[in-house]
């Protein structure tokens, strides 16, 4: 048995210009597909701190901060750069084929 | 030579210059392209030659004073606009134990909270942070304050009967916009921004168009010496010959122009492209030209550098920078003199900002105390780009922390030239604050001309240390 990768098809490239990101909903998961430092990321929409949506949050140079309480976490690996989070946020393996982006927000047992 | 010492000694106080040198006037008005006024101005003045006690560096009651009547009443580079674009965007400076949180209210509105919650005192952002806010929201109880300062909300509000959410706002500090920095005063009764830097400083930095820049650097160190000695170790090109040897050959240190503004803005004009009077007739043209050093020697590629019959060394490298920095900045500076290409200008806007406005050498400094220790300071240096021809503006640089035995050599972006001259500018620092403590003489002797700024800069000292102590006070403080 191998685990293969699944990766799911969310948005179309278009749709996340550069400096801007975009919430979505995989398998119950919420999911921030981000565009920034000229790369696109996908992380955990929620605070590691209080559990709030970071959608509406200011994103610049590779990080996202949090609206309420302001912690900022790295876009690339998801760790928690000031207070009052400590906790990382996830983070999810993005691709870009035939201009959808696609995350894999989890892996298959295959026979 | 004892016949010319008796000749300076007869002059006037202040008035002696470094003899048998061109002074730094006579220098730039030989350019091709000719220098603005701001350039081709002088204000110096004696301001009295005794002796600078030194207990302001050591002692800790002093630093006490200063915060509760200098830091407490004075304009402060907070932040660059371009720290807060857009509404709710916000950026936290602190000074001492006090902090702000800078936040943006609207297109041409910025704002400087005091950060702390008004229940029990929380922070309500971290210091050191900055992100967008649809809310101040305290991590501690939930008291929430809108963008605007107005109380949000209080969680069981039923427990606060006596509390009236109407007079809950946050309190503010002043805060004033000039040339893409945000300034900031706690002082409600201080002069406003313009009238506290002086007139001739406005027209200066007007004409910079610093609101058109982009910081490509920011860097950050800790010194263990007291802020006012890492100010000072600036101020002037005195220390250029002894500290920095390597670039003595294509720098006028000794012959630099010094001049003071009013009682808050002073500055030094140090021509490069000229040999120090300290080397005179120990090299020539090739030599400077070969040796000359700037701030950012990427922006000159592999450039040969070649001298034709009847060059001089400043004019070949002002043509080449002109081009050069037009290429690799993608700006236009034919309106650039030769003097703004290459010469290095330093501003002191008392009492936290240095501003270097040339194209060569970009500069912002920033200096605090450390609140927790009079005899260590944090230090920042900026480099300001131009926004590309384009329009387009690029985000501010990440601010880098270095480690206390960190060279700024290893500091992403620093060009290894001048991030070497800032390490040994910095490693003089502990041994000075040492010395001070170790030393039987209790003052600090100054030049009278070469060391103006460092008098200028004592004087506003002395001036606020004489005022009584002025804490913040909410109730003025509350709504402005």
């Amino acid at each position: 048995m191998t685990e293969e990768q699944v990766f799911s098809r969310v948005l179309s490239v278009a749709e996340v210009q550069p400096g801007t990101k975009k919430a979505v909903d995989v398998n119950g998961q919420s999911i921030l597909i981000c565009h920034s430092n000229d790369r696109l990321f996908a992380v955990s929409n929620i605070c590691s701190h209080a559990h709030e949506k970071l959608e509406c949050g200011r994103m610049s140079r590779g990080w996202i901060a949090c609206p309420i309480h302001g912690a900022r976490f790295d876009l690339a690996t998801g760790r928690a750069m000031n207070p009052p989070a400590k906790q990382p946020i996830a983070t999810f393996p993005v691709r870009v084929v035939e201009d959808w982006i696609e995350v894999c927000v989890g892996n298959r047992v295959a026979p | 030579m004892a016949a010319e010492l008796e000749e300076r000694k007869a002059l006037d106080k202040g008035e002696a210059r470094c003899p048998s040198a061109e002074s730094t006037q006579e220098i730039i008005a030989k350019d091709k392209v000719a220098a603005p006024g701001w350039v081709c101005s002088e204000s110096y003045r004696f301001m009295g030659d005794e002796d600078i006690s030194t207990d302001r560096y050591i002692d800790p009651k002093f630093a006490k004073e200063e915060m509760d009547k200098l830091w407490t009443r004075t304009w402060q580079f907070a932040c660059r606009e371009e720290h807060i674009p857009e509404v709710g965007d916000y950026h936290v400076y602190d000074i001492g134990a006090y902090s702000f949180i800078i936040t943006r209210v609207a297109k041409n509105e910025v704002r400087a909270y005091f950060n702390a919650c008004l229940h029990r005192g929380t922070k309500l952002r971290a210091s050191g942070t900055e992100g967008r806010a649809s809310e101040f929201k305290c991590s501690f109880h939930g008291w929430s304050w809108n963008v605007d300062g107005t109380n949000k909300g209080i969680v069981c509000e039923w427990d606060f009967p006596h509390v009236d959410r109407k007079k809950l706002t946050l309190p503010q500090a002043r805060v004033e916009l000039l040339g893409g920095f945000v300034f900031i005063n706690m002082d409600p009764d201080a002069p406003p921004l313009a009238e506290y830097l002086g007139p001739e400083f406005k027209q200066h930095i007007d004409a910079w168009k610093l609101e058109d820049r982009y910081i490509t650097v920011h860097v950050s160190k800790r010194f263990n010496c007291n802020w006012k000695l890492a100010i000072e170790a600036f101020l002037e090109a005195y220390h250029v010959i002894v500290t920095h040897p390597q670039v003595a050959v294509s720098n006028g240190d000794a012959n630099s122009q010094y001049d003071v503004y009013g009682e808050h803005v002073n500055r030094f004009i140090s021509p490069l492209g000229v040999l120090s009077p300290h080397l005179k007739g120990k090299y020539t043209e090739e030599d400077i030209l070969a040796q000359f050093t700037l701030g950012d020697s990427s922006a000159l590629g592999s450039s040969k550098r070649t001298l034709g019959k009847g060059d001089t060394a400043r004019q070949v490298m002002a043509d080449m920078l002109r081009g050069m920095f037009e290429k690799a900045t993608n700006t236009d500076l034919s309106g650039v003199s030769d003097s703004e290409l290459l010469d290095c200008y330093s501003y002191t806007l008392f009492p936290n900002c240095f501003l270097f406005p040339g194209i060569s050498l970009p500069m912002v400094y920033r200096f605090r105390p450390d609140p927790r220790d009079h005899r260590w300071c944090i230090y920042e240096v900026l480099f300001l780009r131009p926004v590309p021809k384009d329009g387009k503006r690029p985000e501010p640089a990440e601010v880098t922390h270095l480690a206390d035995n960190q060279s700024f050599v290893e500091a992403p972006g620093m060009d290894p030239g001048f991030g070497a001259i800032l390490d040994q500018d910095t490693d003089n620092l502990f041994l000075q604050q040492e010395g001070l403590e170790a030393s039987a003489k209790h003052g600090l002797t100054l030049g009278n001309y070469q060391e103006i700024r460092v008098r200028h800069f004592e004087k506003a000292v002395e001036k606020y240390l004489a005022m009584e102590p002025k804490r913040p006070d909410r109730e003025r403080l509350r709504q402005r």
